[in-house]
């Protein structure tokens, strides 16, 4: 009976895109993940430094998680695709595929790009990906169905910044830090923060008076309560809109990826921005990204060298912190699952474990224009 | 029980070299090797919902997406809902729905009770009244199911794109077969790593670069992007929160697809189903275990636990350790099977021995694979497993033991002699060995910590244990006359405490 099955009835691929804080998991071929869960592989950096032999088993053991408590599907001879960022190091991207192959025999694996496959949400060519992610934001512009890998632009400007923010600002206000974990910073982030206006904003840069919005008692388990004032609440989300010289905010980033494509793009690019990743969720942020954007394009530095009018957003067929992975589902249901070059079958892996490799982290970082 | 057992004060060394108690182990009878967890090969043996205990064939619980029709999980707290049943009186319904023993006649004023069912939570208090899902009159099924609302976006685009990897491969055939020069459209878009533009968008099969003299197989709108986003409400600015209202991150993700903000859009959630595992040697492809089908029960059709094999180390005391003195500690020995077993303590490989013990099976293994891959005849599933490779044992020796000078004996376990007291006097017991009873030996060893340990330094001494099996199961019959003695190693950590001065 288990022959008949693997041979002649398909199974469908297995997708998961995972985050540095949640995972997402699913089968190809469907409109949603079927969950979200968060990373049991914690920061990968420090287990690196630790052995290989960790990363690999902390791999395995949440893999067999996600296989055999959620998905509830036996990854033999089966396919499975990663989207992942092309900034990811190709350390990891091995030990997935290691772990994949060794541990749990799967036929193939397909490696797809975070910011190509989320445009296949939207059926169109040419886009701004933006993702913004927990640790870092980053835009790669996709020109004609191709990755301008070149023109891609990364700052550690995500959720992580906002919640330290939270964090350092509740501490000072004498809350104690035992109580603020990372999950009651995250739910105080959710909950009750959000994006303000710029004017607002800069109201608050320059310290003028001018009325917060209302102040909030977060209750925690036990009889705490935490207190979170209403200026907390709209100022969190500035850490990702400094006011510097350097350009370094999300706004200036966005507009440098498109800076750093051919001239005749830029426009096109400008009118099709898509914001991916869960801190696009946060209440206010196109419309505050909107406002920032058409104020820099106005800037002495942009102006004459974009020459854009206008910036349009996409709105994906999910929840930006899925839009990736629903790429990758509509990907992966397709042939290219086994006829793309970048599928990794379990033959050719064992005759030489490579896996193909997107671009050289560093010569793209060097580049600056086509 | 649980305590005594889960603290890692001994563990073995399986075959993989990962470390673990030996209750955590398995045996394979077939390799006559421990096996673990880690480098069993896992497998999905039956569909089960843990809340109705209802057994659903893997082909069903595919198309039900692995989630109980009947059961649902509470979006507030993820607890399991119950169904509460509710009386009301309604009036009695003109002909058709009735149905019961009624009065034709006089039916228009009468009121009957009717059950009607709404999901509570018995954690959180939340109900499906909260969100404004009416009572319905069955227990079961008839809960309106939640649409999504990008569903046919999606089926679009799957679609679309379906046809458009299929309509480029025969572009891609037709074009390999005329062997033109493709020209790209894009040239001054080259990056460092040689690739021109179009050249990753090639390889991942999305090009369509080609002159398109084939009409696009489907057509779709593609989004349209718009300037017009969604200002903040006015009101954030001075309405007060009411965190009730809110959800939390985690009921959010809980419902991925919708990932509601408001508590309003809660939707009981269908339970996912749970499943029984089978776990197999990844070396011979026999199971080391396999449940029972039935999900209420908890027993197994095959079940090679370590510990029904294997003689179990249990650690009984230890004199306190003093740096570069001799410390002697008790352990107990039990034969766990039904035959008499001789052991022999032995010292554990050194590192080098360990290396090429591990380069031995490497090579069993690359020999194994080599000829699979060689002959084209083998069907893919009959390949053999990719096998995880062995590592060294991760555990540093700060304590050698001093090795028994002879093997001894500890005898089968007879449930029945459990409650004879007689001592056996017969045996000639070497020194080491204190005290004796029924399966159970308790031997007195020697420790001595190695230089260079400071106090509170962990003592960890290990042994290498070899035991004489007895392989009762198989039964082939030309084996049987050979005597199925085989004598077994495995590898014995123990940490019996710290450096105390
Ligand atoms: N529905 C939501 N509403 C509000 N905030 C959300 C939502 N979903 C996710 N977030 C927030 O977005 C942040 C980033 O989530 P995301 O899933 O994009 O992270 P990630 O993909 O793991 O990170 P990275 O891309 O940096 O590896 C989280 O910290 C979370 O608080
Ligand atoms: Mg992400
Ligand atoms: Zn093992
Ligand atoms: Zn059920
Ligand atoms: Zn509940
Ligand atoms: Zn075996």
């Amino acid at each position: 009976m288990p022959i008949f099955e693997t041979v002649f009835q398909e199974k469908p691929a297995i997708v998961l895109e995972i985050g540095s804080v949640y995972t997402k998991i699913g089968f190809c071929g469907e409109a949603h993940p079927r969950f979200i869960i968060s990373t049991e592989i914690r920061s990968i950096s420090d287990i690196l430094k630790k052995s290989y032999i960790s990363l690999y088993d902390q791999t395995a053991a949440f893999f067999t998680k996600i296989f055999f408590k959620y998905l509830l599907a036996s990854p033999k001879d089966r396919k499975v695709s990663i989207v992942e960022s092309v900034l990811t190091p190709t350390v990891i991207r091995e030990c997935i595929a290691k772990v994949l192959f060794y541990h749990f025999e799967v036929s193939s694996v397909l490696f797809l790009p975070t910011h190509l496959v989320a445009t296949a949400t939207l059926a169109v060519e040419n886009a701004v990906v933006v993702d913004l992610g927990f640790k870092e934001t980053i835009v790669i512009p996709v020109y004609s169905g191709v990755q301008v890998l070149s023109a891609w632009q990364a700052q550690p400007l995500g959720s992580e910044a906002v919640h330290d923010k939270i964090k350092a600002e509740l501490i000072l206000n004498g809350v104690k830090e035992e109580i603020l974990t990372d999950a009651v910073i995250e739910d105080i982030k959710v909950r009750t923060c959000f994006v303000t206006k710029q004017s607002r904003a800069l109201s608050f840069k320059s310290k003028e008076e001018i009325q917060p919005c209302p102040d909030l008692e977060y209750p925690v388990d036990g009889n705490d309560v935490i207190k979170v004032p209403g200026q907390l609440r709209e100022v969190a989300f500035e850490v990702l809109f400094p006011k510097d010289n350097d350009r370094l905010g999300l706004p200036y980033i966005i507009l440098d990826a498109i800076l750093n494509c051919p001239v005749d793009t830029r426009k096109v690019l400008a009118e099709n921005i898509l914001l991916i990743g869960g801190t696009a969720s946060a209440l206010g942020m196109t419309a505050r990204l909107k406002a920032e954007l058409t104020k820099l394009i106005e800037s002495d530095y942009y102006k004459n060298r974009l020459f854009i009018q206008e910036v349009k957003f996409h709105s994906a067929p999910s929840k930006p912190n899925f839009t990736a992975w629903l790429g990758g589902s509509i990907y992966s249901s397709t042939e290219l699952i086994t006829s793309s070059s970048f599928t990794v079958t379990r033959e050719n892996y064992l005759k030489n474990s490579k896996i193909p490799d997107w671009v050289n982290y560093e010569s793209a970082f060097v580049r600056t224009q086509g | 029980m649980d305590f005594f057992l889960s603290k890692k004060i001994v563990e073995y060394a399986c075959l993989c070299g990962v470390l673990s108690p030996l209750t955590k182990l398995y045996f394979c009878r077939h390799c006559l090797n421990l096996r673990c967890a880690f480098c069993c090969h896992h497998e999905v043996d039956s569909h089960f919902c843990s809340n109705c205990l209802e057994n659903i064939p893997s082909s069903e619980a595919k198309l039900r997406k692995n989630k109980c029709n009947t059961c649902f999980d509470c979006p507030s707290c993820q607890a399991t809902l119950s169904a509460r049943a509710t009386s009301i009186q309604v009036p009695m319904s003109t002909k058709g729905e009735g149905g019961d023993e009624t009065d034709e006649g006089s039916a228009s004023n009468k009121m009957v009770t009717k059950k009607m069912y709404y999901l509570a939570c018995l954690a959180c208090r939340w109900t499906s009244r909260d969100v404004g899902i009416s009572d319905q009159t069955s227990q079961t099924c008839s809960w309106p199911e939640q649409e999504y609302f990008h569903s046919t976006r999606f089926q679009l685009l799957s679609e679309h794109f379906q046809a458009v990897v299929l309509c480029d491969k025969e572009e891609k055939q037709d074009y390999l077969r005329r062997k033109t020069v493709k020209t790209s459209k894009f040239p001054s878009m080259t990056d460092r790593t040689g690739l021109t533009v179009a050249s990753i968008r090639r390889q991942i099969g999305f090009d369509k670069s080609a002159p398109k003299a084939k009409p696009k197989p489907t057509n779709i709108t593609p989004s349209i992007a718009t300037s017009e986003v969604e200002d903040l409400p006015d009101e954030i600015f001075t309405k007060p929160v009411n965190l009730k209202n809110i959800t939390t991150i985690k009921q959010r993700l809980a419902q991925p697809a919708n990932q509601p903000e408001t508590v309003k859009h809660l939707y009981p959630q269908h339970k996912n189903l749970s499943i029984k595992r089978s776990l197999r040697c990844r070396h011979c492809e026999h199971n080391v275990i396999k449940p029972e089908y039935n999900p209420s029960s908890i027993k197994y059709r095959i079940q090679l636990f370590a510990s029904n094999h294997v003689p179990e180390v249990r650690f009984v005391k230890a004199d306190p350790f003093k740096i570069g003195e001799s410390a002697s500690i008790i352990l107990k020995i039990i034969n766990p099977t039904i035959n008499d077993m001789t052991i022999t303590i032995m010292d554990l490989p050194t590192e080098d021995e360990e290396k090429m013990a591990i380069e031995e099976m490497r090579k069993t293994f690359d020999k194994s694979v080599s000829i699979a891959t060689k002959s084209s005849l083998t069907p893919s599933i009959m390949r053999p497993s990719l096998i995880e490779d062995p590592r060294m044992v991760d555990c540093k020796i700060t304590g050698k033991i001093e090795l028994p000078d002879s093997s001894f004996v500890v005898n089968q376990r007879d449930d029945s002699a459990e409650f004879d007291d007689d001592i056996q006097g017969d045996r000639q017991d070497p020194r080491f060995i204190i005290w004796r009873k029924a399966n159970k030996v308790e031997i007195k060893l020697n420790v001595i910590p190695c230089d260079g340990l400071k106090k509170d330094d962990d003592i960890i001494t290990g042994f290498t244990m070899q035991f004489t099996y007895s392989n009762v199961h198989t039964s082939t019959p030309e084996k049987e006359s050979q005597g199925l003695r085989h004598a077994l190693n495995v590898r014995v950590y123990i940490n019996p405490g710290k450096i105390s001065e």
